[in-house]
């Protein structure tokens, strides 16, 4: 569920939380497919960001995201807390790629 | 390999109104914030007089950072709400974000994610005041911009032998500079009269043992920072993520879960936390 920057709205992302207005009054609701023209009203308004359905975009390939996670830890693999710690990791990032 | 003077260099980071490298947003809030009596109010007029810097300060405070589930609309709410320190913190932020950007790319990432993972394990931990912890989380690294500005030749030096000695940029900096990011971030707290434990916390989210009087604000800046950089977020220097320190790990007791959420957090924020400037 990530936090999007109004400016990469695009058409067909999927509101995860819904939007209010000034007053707290429920503008657009949770699951609202987004359309061009309510991309641009949302883009009028003062809103910096709001959560969008589904993972993070990611920029890099799950091998390369992989990859980098094993470098990145490859001075401390082998102690055991760190073992933990990169598991957890890596199955975040794994999730990302779902 | 230069060995400098720590008293040297403490001078100088306690007088970067005299640097010349220091930009001048950055010295005029110092010397804002430096001031012995400064009260919220005068804060907040700082604040309110210059648009800009109210935009910032209401965008920072209204995201993951501080993780507030209503909306702050106002300079002064925000400041009612967050009390002096934490705003204080956050000018900080708001204004280096540009410098970080200048001096070492990346910094301004890994800070905010800091500054967000900081604030969900503080959560976690029920502390009452999560909100000190993400400051902590989102300065924990300024020495490196001190740093970066005023030498910035013997940094690329230090930088190097990270990568090729496979050292961290903490060791680094001990053998260019003596001192490291951790102890000029330390002085720069004090010079900017931020309470005792907020600079403990940047003093040392290396080393959390020697934190006496903030050892569970320090384990958790540590483990954030840990934390960011297992997963990628930004840039701090190199990019080899550090073994824990057990007795840090062993206070704060987070379950697998506690650990994966506050990854969770900082991935579901990065992306708008970098529209933050």
């Amino acid at each position: 569920m990530p936090k999007i920057p109004v400016s990469k709205l695009e058409p067909g992302m999927v509101l995860a939380k819904p939007i209010l207005s000034k007053n707290g009054m429920v503008m657009l609701g949770e699951g609202t497919a987004l359309t061009e023209k309510w991309v641009e009203r949302i883009q009028d308004m003062e809103i910096p960001s709001v959560f969008i359905d589904g993972p993070p975009v990611q920029t890099v390939s799950r091998e390369e995201a992989l990859a980098n996670l094993e470098a990145r830890f490859a001075l401390v693999e082998n102690k055991p807390l760190m073992s933990l710690i990169k598991k957890l990791v890596q199955e975040h990032i794994e999730g990302l790629y779902e | 390999m230069n060995n400098m003077d720590p008293k040297i260099l403490r001078h100088k980071v306690e007088n970067i109104n005299t640097l010349p490298t220091v930009p001048a947003v950055l010295k005029k809030l110092s010397s804002v914030i430096e001031k012995p009596r400064i009260t919220i109010v005068e804060i907040s007029a700082f604040i309110s007089n210059d648009p800009a810097l109210t935009t910032k300060v209401l965008k920072m405070v209204n995201s993951a950072i501080y993780g507030f589930p209503g909306r702050i609309a106002s300079v002064s709410h925000a400041t009612m709400l967050l009390g002096l320190n934490v705003i204080k913190g956050l000018l900080l932020g708001v204004s280096v974000f540009e410098l970080m950007q200048k001096t070492m790319s990346g910094l301004y990432e890994h800070s905010l994610a800091c500054a967000i993972a900081s604030r969900v394990i503080a959560q976690k931990k029920n502390l009452k005041e999560p909100e000190e912890v993400s400051v902590a989380g989102l300065l924990h690294d300024i020495g490196k911009v001190i740093l970066t500005l005023e030498f910035s030749k013997e940094y690329e030096t230090a930088m190097k032998e990270a990568e090729e000695k496979k050292i961290s940029i903490f060791e680094a900096e001990k053998n260019q500079f003596t001192a490291t990011h951790a102890d000029v971030g330390g002085w720069l707290a004090e010079k900017w009269r931020f309470p005792r434990n907020l600079i403990e916390v940047i003093q040392f989210h290396h080393r959390p043992t020697l934190a006496k009087n903030a050892p569970l604000e320090t384990a958790i800046v540590h483990m954030a920072d840990l934390l960011v950089r297992a997963r990628g977020f930004g840039f701090a220097g190199e990019n080899f993520v550090p073994e824990v320190n057990a007795v840090a790990y062993d206070l704060l007791n987070l379950s697998d879960q506690d650990i994966k959420d506050t990854l969770r957090e900082m991935e579901d924020n990065m992306e708008a936390a970098e529209d933050m400037s």
